[in-house]
Formats: structure tokens, C-alpha cells, sequence
């Protein structure tokens, strides 16, 4: 006879809010249903209440992980609307944000990822290595999660030694090589852990509309920084990483190599990187009536955003689309005739972020 | 899997907008086709997006008068977007949520905000909506009546 299973919403594997109510028939799943909304804080309406200024810093909390895509979309749909054209420079330190933001992302995920398979030495040392993009991120912008690097326009601040952050992002790039790479790819361990498990098929994975790693582990060659060239990605040699299988195993292989790509990117924008302003006006952005839309190519995959302005001094409409919000349904898909004891790991595969999707 | 027409030209794709049922004249912008259509026959461009391999990104609400709801569907695919901009009828539209998934939650979090419904879809629960508020707060906090005498 079947029962069901309620998971969260304090999550035993996560440290964020939400719940899945899980049918099991013996081990097998055979259903579930996932609640959402305990983070619930209604940011895009606080944002009609913020000037232009303030919204960003607003919407730099949406997450605490992928905070730096955020503000930079909000600010690239303002842009948009205002007809605001952001400086060389200023596109360029925005894609380095974009991706030391993606390395310590992937190494967090990657680290909830190896506690989820009970290999604590490779959690510890995920963390210690993601510490160091962590340090490099203070030492750029003053803060550890939310940068205030961006405003409408451009950025606040330049990037003072790029080189520096270069040769550092380099090093942490051979640490993750070197230490990382091989258990999370060809540990025997790992790989029984994670092969064959939470599988989501191509066919599905168009279905669900998921996006990000989840999707490119599935097989769809998707990646809005190749699809749709944002910042100064138009000007890089991008190189999308994509898996077949569509299960864990293909989610972690993605996640480490995409890791090495933003590497190679970033070494690839310092090499780049014009001198010149660093954004197109200063004082507060008018902003003329008008709609537009901006994307960007998260750590997650796909972030959205509509903007609607009025010609006030506040946004007449936000609205906010992570990618979290897409892949976390999918997860029906991928649990469906599981064992319920992989259910921690087939979720975290997913990297769900509650503080995006509840926003 | 959907037919994914990758060659077709934007001339194409407008000429194929204009035969969903309901639809409008199309806006070109820098971010997609804008069609403002506020009668689109929704399940029709439902199917027409996804046969042009497009992909339902997301759904924007948006108050309008007389308690009615603009819902802008957001269709992407690689560097191109349509945005289709509907308007409820009674308050309510018809739901994508049966034949295309990424709709489903989306409907039910502009159902919260907006209050608006969305009729034939599966499960119309409270998605991201505090159980102190009632349904449509957007629209109560972003559209508030003047106190009177003022």
C-alpha cells in the first residue's frame, strides 16, 4: 500500500525552505509534490516601491548565491528601456563578476553534493577551495555575497588588478583540477552513487522547460552566454559543456567542467578587458516610459526579467524569472520510480535555490 | 519532441504569429516580436509556439482596468523572443498548464498576485501566496484607491 514521506520544509540535505511531500510504493517513488514560498518576500513589488537606484540594491538580495546576475539583468532591461549604452570596460567586468560568481556557485553546489554522498573530505576541500574565490570576490568588491557592483549605466567599481585576479583564478583552477576533477568524475564511488540516478531524458527536459546545468546534463545544448551573447560574452570564446545521460552523474560532470570554462573565461576577458569609463552617466538614471526584457546566463541557468517603467522615479513593474523556478518542477520528472533514499541527492542534483524561486 | 524550424526567418515567424487566431500587428524590438493581442486564442499560440520551438520562459501580470489582468507570455528560443500580451476576459484565460508544463506554476503564482484564473488548469493552489493575504495583493498594494475626499 502506498504512503507518502514528507521532506522539509526543513530540508534534511539543504539549508533552505521548501517541501516535498513524497508517494512511495515499498522503496520506489511513485509521486510527488513540491510546496514552495516559506522564503516568500514579494521583492518585485518592494522594487515598485524603490527608486531606480535603490531597486538595485534591492534586487542584488533576490539570492545570496547568484546575487551579482540579478542586479546586472534588472539593470541591462533598464538599460534597454532608457536606450543606455554600458562602456567596454564595464561589460567586462561584468562578465568576470558573471563568472567568479558561477565558480563559487558550482563549487558550493558541489560541495552539498559530496555531504550528499557521504565523501566529507571531498565537501571539506570543495569548501576550502571555494573560500579562495570568496576571498578574491571580497577583495574586488568589499563583500563576500552582494558586491554592489553594478548600476544602471555600468559598474560602481573598477577591477583594480586584473591580473592579479587572473593569475589567482588560475591557481584555484588547478586546485579544482588537481583535487576536485578526478573523485567527483572518476571516483568508483561517487559514480555509483550518481550514474543511472534522478534521470531526466532530453524529451523531458524540453517538456519541463528546464534550464542551466540540468538542462545541458540532458543533452540540450543551451547557454544564453553562447545562444544570446550578453556583457562581453559576444567577444569571448565560449565553449558550452553538455552531457547525454541526463542523470546526477551527468549534472556533476557539467557543473566541474563548466567550472574550468569560467576559468578559461575569465583569463580570456582580463586578456580583453579595454581601458575606458567605467559607466555611461553619473547621478541617479532617468529612466523614460517604456518595457523590455533582459536575460542572462546564471549559475543555474536562465535568469529573466520584465521591466516596465512609467517615466517615475520607481519601476512600474518587475518581474523576476530564475531558473530555480523552472528546473525545481522537473523534479517529478527525475524522482519518478527512484529509491527514496536517493531523494536528498536527486534534489540537490538540481542545485534548487528557494531564496530565487520564493523571491 | 517539438519541430524546431531554426531557419525560419523573422519575415517567417511574423507571417506564422499572424495566423494564431486572435493575434495582432507585431512590434519588432531589440528584445523580440512584441504582438499585443488581447483576445489571442491562448491554447492556439500555445501550440504554435511550441510547433516554432519556441519555449515558454515565463508569464508577466500585469494590473489592468476593471480588475482584468494583461498576462504577457514570454516564448524564447536561442538569441530570439516573442512576447505575446493577453488580457482576461471575466478574469480569467485559458491555461497552457495541460500542454505545457513550465506554465503550470507560473499561472498559479499570477493567480496569487493578480487573482486572475486561469480556467482548466489542473491545480490552481496558492503557489508563493502568504496565507494572511487574499489573492491579487499585487494589484491591491500597486493599484490603491484614493482615500476618499482626497
Amino acid at each position: 500500500m502506498p504512503y507518502t514521506v514528507p521532506i522539509g520544509p526543513y530540508h534534511p540535505a539543504l539549508d533552505e525552505p521548501y517541501k516535498v511531500t513524497v508517494t512511495c510504493g515499498g522503496e520506489r517513488v511513485q509521486d510527488i509534490r513540491v510546496d514552495v514560498g516559506f522564503s516568500f518576500r514579494g521583492i518585485e513589488l518592494l522594487a515598485q516601491r524603490r527608486n531606480w537606484v535603490e531597486a538595485v540594491t534591492l534586487i542584488e538580495r533576490v539570492c545570496g548565491i547568484c546575487s551579482n546576475v540579478h542586479a546586472v539583468t534588472f539593470c541591462t532591461a533598464a538599460e534597454a528601456i532608457a536606450g543606455i549604452e554600458v562602456p567596454p570596460r564595464a561589460r567586462y567586468i561584468r562578465t568576470i563578476m558573471y563568472e567568479l560568481e558561477r565558480m563559487h556557485s558550482h563549487l558550493l553546489w558541489a560541495g552539498a553534493a559530496a555531504e550528499c554522498v557521504g565523501f566529507q573530505t571531498l565537501y571539506m576541500e570543495t569548501f576550502a577551495l571555494r573560500e579562495r574565490v570568496m576571498d578574491l570576490l571580497e577583495a574586488i568588491a568589499g563583500n563576500r555575497v552582494h558586491y554592489g557592483m553594478n548600476r544602471i549605466g555600468g559598474v560602481n567599481r573598477d577591477i583594480g588588478d586584473p591580473e592579479r585576479v587572473a593569475a589567482e583564478v588560475e591557481a584555484i583552477g588547478a586546485a579544482v583540477e588537481r583535487s576536485l576533477v578526478p573523485p567527483f568524475l572518476h571516483d568508483r564511488s561517487v559514480i555509483n552513487r550518481t550514474a543511472g540516478v534522478g534521470r531526466l531524458t532530453q524529451d523531458q527536459a524540453i517538456e519541463w522547460g528546464v534550464v542551466g546545468p540540468v538542462a545541458r546534463a540532458s543533452g540540450l545544448a543551451i547557454d544564453l552566454r553562447r545562444d544570446y551573447p550578453h556583457a562581453a560574452y559576444g567577444d569571448l570564446d565560449f565553449r558550452i559543456v553538455t552531457r547525454e545521460d541526463g542523470d546526477v552523474r551527468a549534472r556533476v560532470v557539467v557543473r566541474a567542467l563548466e567550472f574550468l570554462e569560467s576559468v578559461r573565461l575569465i583569463r580570456e576577458a582580463v586578456r580583453r578587458m579595454p581601458a575606458g569609463p567605467l559607466r555611461a552617466f553619473e547621478g541617479a538614471p532617468v529612466i523614460p516610459p517604456g518595457e523590455a526584457t533582459a536575460r542572462s546566463e546564471a549559475p543555474r541557468g536562465e535568469v529573466f526579467y520584465y521591466v516596465a517603467s512609467d517615466g517615475g522615479q520607481s519601476p512600474a513593474r518587475v518581474k523576476i524569472r530564475t531558473p530555480s523556478f523552472v528546473n525545481i518542477p522537473a523534479l517529478e520528472a527525475m524522482c519518478f520510480g527512484q529509491q527514496l533514499s536517493d531523494m536528498t541527492l536527486i534534489q540537490a542534483s538540481v542545485d534548487p535555490c528557494m531564496s530565487c524561486t520564493d523571491r | 519532441m517539438p519541430a524546431t524550424d531554426v531557419t525560419l526567418s523573422r519575415a517567417d515567424l511574423v507571417s506564422r504569429l499572424g495566423g494564431i487566431p486572435g493575434s495582432a500587428e507585431v512590434d519588432v524590438r531589440p528584445d523580440g516580436l512584441w504582438m499585443s493581442a488581447p483576445a489571442v486564442d491562448v491554447p492556439a499560440m500555445g501550440r504554435a509556439m511550441t510547433d516554432l520551438g519556441f519555449r515558454l520562459c515565463t508569464m508577466t501580470g500585469l494590473a489592468a482596468g476593471d480588475g482584468e489582468t494583461t498576462v504577457i507570455y514570454h516564448w524564447v528560443r536561442a538569441d530570439d523572443a516573442v512576447h505575446v500580451k493577453a488580457t482576461t476576459r471575466g478574469g480569467a484565460l485559458p491555461s497552457l498548464a495541460a500542454t505545457v508544463r513550465p506554465a503550470s506554476w507560473i499561472e498559479r503564482e499570477i493567480h496569487d498576485f493578480f487573482g486572475a484564473t486561469f480556467t482548466g488548469h489542473p491545480n490552481l493552489a496558492p503557489l508563493l501566496r502568504p496565507a494572511a493575504l487574499k489573492e491579487g495583493f499585487f494589484r491591491d498594494a500597486t493599484d490603491p484607491a484614493p482615500p476618499a475626499g482626497k
